[in-house]
């Protein structure tokens, strides 16, 4: 007897087709279900850039960097950074090491200057230059402008650790930026970076960065403690920590060459 | 002319051996330690130049600028037929040119990293690296490879690489762009100089690929000369004939108009000043580069001057007192002379003529003696390390004592002397001869 042809019961005939429909018809509406879950990509990258942006504030804080390189012994860079975001200006104050006490790097306009004390001069630097002897680029400790720099090619799930998240795959959108893909995990139940990976021009991952603590300021999440692994030069690392972060105004002298002349004395 | 009072002088120096050595000794020293400055004052703007154009490859450079879309200012020479035609044009002789493009680097391998300043050349037909270089360890054969990448010993020995082994460079593009290449060390060269060391080369097409640059495109056109001291005139003649080739040109004669240090800072400030569409270039000169060395040679000639004056203040107090006390021996022979008929004036000339002769004795001792060390210290070689390589002149102290400086320096000490002299001098012919005659000693 053909099983697929045997007559079967009117009453189960209905409670299959039942099921079917509602099976179909929860089928048919998960797609829909997870299109309205996934979010705009360029809008989480514009909400992630909103996050460190402080425009209409002034910001403030001790970033201490410990750089692990492979058989020389742990550095310690120590720097108060002041940000007034909605001028693009910074000014990166070194506290340590203490050779290097008094350098500095102010943000005016487009350009970037570099002062040493001991030659009393300003040169000519880039926010895309590292810190001092770390892994960190000057870019770290200001506003991110990923929606401004990037597009994105691909939005895919993932998890990492035990959160899930987004995982957006970047091409930057001019040959400005200094690196040419990105790709951010963001955390998905709250928008939160928790890792970055950092590719060359010609495809080679080059600096991966963790995001594991962060610390609420003025509303919105700030990362307090960063990690930086080398890809490249395996072994050399930083990790980079944040303290007395502060929105206080700060007086507009402090974004000018004069104040770092003053400071460094 | 009348040859007795210079003979009557001579023989007076040679009457006092002693003393007279004494004093040219003394104005020999002087002029020994002068002559050595100036001699190494002379030759050090031409070491340092030397060494520079060795280093960079040429005497005289091309280099073009242009603005990216976004307004970001990249120096790169994309198209150079309009440069060979002004070259050929120029009419001027050039020994050989090189095409180049260059990046800052970190170079990794197995944990060990160093900064180096990569140079991208043809290496396979660059003659000039040939000759340049001289390899320790690989071949130039395995430099033809396109990753090929040539390192200094200093840089092989802190790396621990060998030729064959694989290294990797950390640099960014023309716009800032981060990038990763991977090199096969083709060989290892001699260090030819502390700047030298952190020289590396590789192929021009490969870092090209690396910094954003396409092919057939570089940053640099360096031109060398069969002798430095052309370069000024073959640069103006190319500048002229680029001109004439409806080239953008950055103003040769920028430094007239500006308060900057060297000609090549001008240009730059010009740079920075203004904006342009297309590719604008400058023509310069390794000394357009190096003009500030010329203020140390500037500050060692005033140094020198000041030397010999301060030594010559106290030689020529001795001299004077010298000369005093020469009188006081000589008065009554001097009373003799002016009793037979000697005029006061022959009595004058006759201690200049000595001062003179004295004078002239101890500045030729002096620069013969100074050649003579110039000439030792000319033997010895410097490790090709030392901080002073740049002014060495293949790994030697040189010296070059332009003529006029030297009898320049004669003709001061010689004034001097017989100003220092001439108060006796006077003294003497103004005795009276009977007095002197009575004098006794």
């Amino acid at each position: 007897m053909n099983v697929f042809f045997r007559k079967r019961n009117p009453k189960s005939i209905r409670a299959f087709s039942l099921v079917v429909m509602v099976l179909a018809g929860f089928l048919a509406g998960v797609p829909a279900v997870v299109a309205q879950a996934k979010p705009d990509p360029t809008a989480l990258l514009k909400e992630l850039d909103q996050l460190s942006d402080f425009s209409g504030k002034d910001f403030s804080a001790v970033f201490t960097i410990v750089t692990q390189k492979p058989g020389e012994k742990d550095s310690v860079t120590q720097a108060r950074i002041f940000r007034r975001d909605t001028k693009k200006q910074f000014l990166i104050l070194i506290l340590l090491p203490e050779v290097n006490k008094g350098q500095g790097y102010l943000r005016e306009e487009d350009n970037v200057w570099f002062y040493d004390p001991t030659s009393r001069k300003f040169s000519h630097s880039s926010v895309k230059e590292n810190l001092q002897n770390t892994k960190a680029k000057n870019s770290d400790f200001t506003l991110s402008s990923f929606a401004e720099d990037y597009e994105v090619t691909s939005m895919t799930e993932g998890t990492l650790g035990k959160f899930p998240v987004w995982i957006l795959d970047m091409k930057a959108k001019t040959n400005e930026v200094s690196y040419e893909r990105v790709v951010l995990y963001i955390r998905k139940d709250r928008t939160m970076l928790l890792k970055r990976e950092d590719y060359s021009v010609n495809g080679r991952l080059m600096r991966t960065t963790a995001y594991p603590k962060y610390v609420e300021l003025d509303g919105k999440l700030l990362p307090s403690q960063i990690l930086i692994l080398d890809e490249i030069n395996k072994g050399e690392k930083s990790q980079i920590t944040m303290a007395e972060q502060s929105v206080a105004p700060l007086p507009d002298k402090v974004f000018t060459k004069a104040f770092l002349e003053q400071v460094s004395r | 002319m009348n040859m007795v009072l210079p003979r009557i002088a001579a023989r007076n120096l040679l009457r006092q051996k002693k003393r007279t050595i004494l004093l040219a000794g003394a104005i020999a020293f002087g002029i020994m330690i002068v002559t050595l400055i100036n001699g190494f004052a002379g030759s050090f703007i031409q070491n340092v130049s030397e060494n520079f154009a060795y280093l960079m490859g040429g005497h005289v450079f091309v280099s073009g600028s242009e603005y990216t879309p976004s307004g970001k200012r990249i120096s790169v020479i994309r198209d150079d037929s309009a440069i060979m035609k002004s070259l050929q044009d120029a009419g001027v002789k050039w020994k050989s040119i090189a095409k180049t493009s260059q990046a800052s680097a970190t170079i990794i391998f197995e944990g060990r990293s160093i900064r180096q300043n990569l140079t991208g050349i043809d290496i396979v037909h660059s003659e000039m690296l040939k000759s340049r270089l001289a390899l320790v360890k690989g071949s130039w054969e395995n430099a033809r490879e396109p990753d090929a990448i040539i390192i200094s010993q200093s840089v092989a020995k802190k790396l621990n690489v060998l030729p064959g082994d694989k290294v990797i460079a950390q640099l960014q593009t023309v716009t800032g762009q981060n990038n990763v290449g991977e090199f096969r060390v083709a060989a290892i060269s001699v260090d030819s100089s502390i700047i030298g060391s952190i020289m590396t080369y590789v192929q021009l097409d490969y870092l090209n690929s690396l910094i954003g640059l396409g092919k057939g495109e570089y940053m640099s056109l360096g031109i060398m000369l069969d002798r430095l001291d052309l370069s000024d005139g073959f640069a103006t003649s190319l500048y002229t004939s680029m001109k004439g080739n409806g080239i953008q040109l950055f103003d040769r004669n920028a430094k007239q108009e500006s308060t900057s240090t060297t000609p090549f800072q001008a240009m730059i400030r010009e740079q920075n000043s203004e904006t342009w569409s297309g590719t604008k270039y400058r023509v310069y000169t390794i000394d357009d580069v190096l003009s500030q060395a010329r203020q140390i040679v500037i500050a060692l000639d005033t140094a020198s001057v000041a030397i010999l004056i301060v030594l010559f203040a106290i030689v020529m107090i001795g001299i004077s007192n010298t000369f005093r006390m020469s009188m006081y021996e000589r008065i009554r022979e001097i009373g003799t002379m002016r009793a037979i008929g000697v005029q006061r004036g022959e009595i004058r000339a006759m201690f200049l003529y000595e001062a003179l002769f004295l004078a002239l004795a101890g500045a030729i001792v002096g620069i013969v003696l100074a050649l003579v060390i110039m000439g030792i210290l000319g033997l010895f070689s410097f490790d090709p390390q030392s901080a002073i390589f740049l002014i060495l002149k293949r790994g030697h102290l040189s010296f070059y004592l332009p003529p006029l400086r030297a009898l320049g320096n004669i003709a001061i000490i010689s004034a001097l002397t017989l100003v220092a002299v001439y108060a006796p001098a006077n003294a003497a012919a103004k005795l009276a001869p009977a007095e002197a005659l009575r004098t006794v000693k």
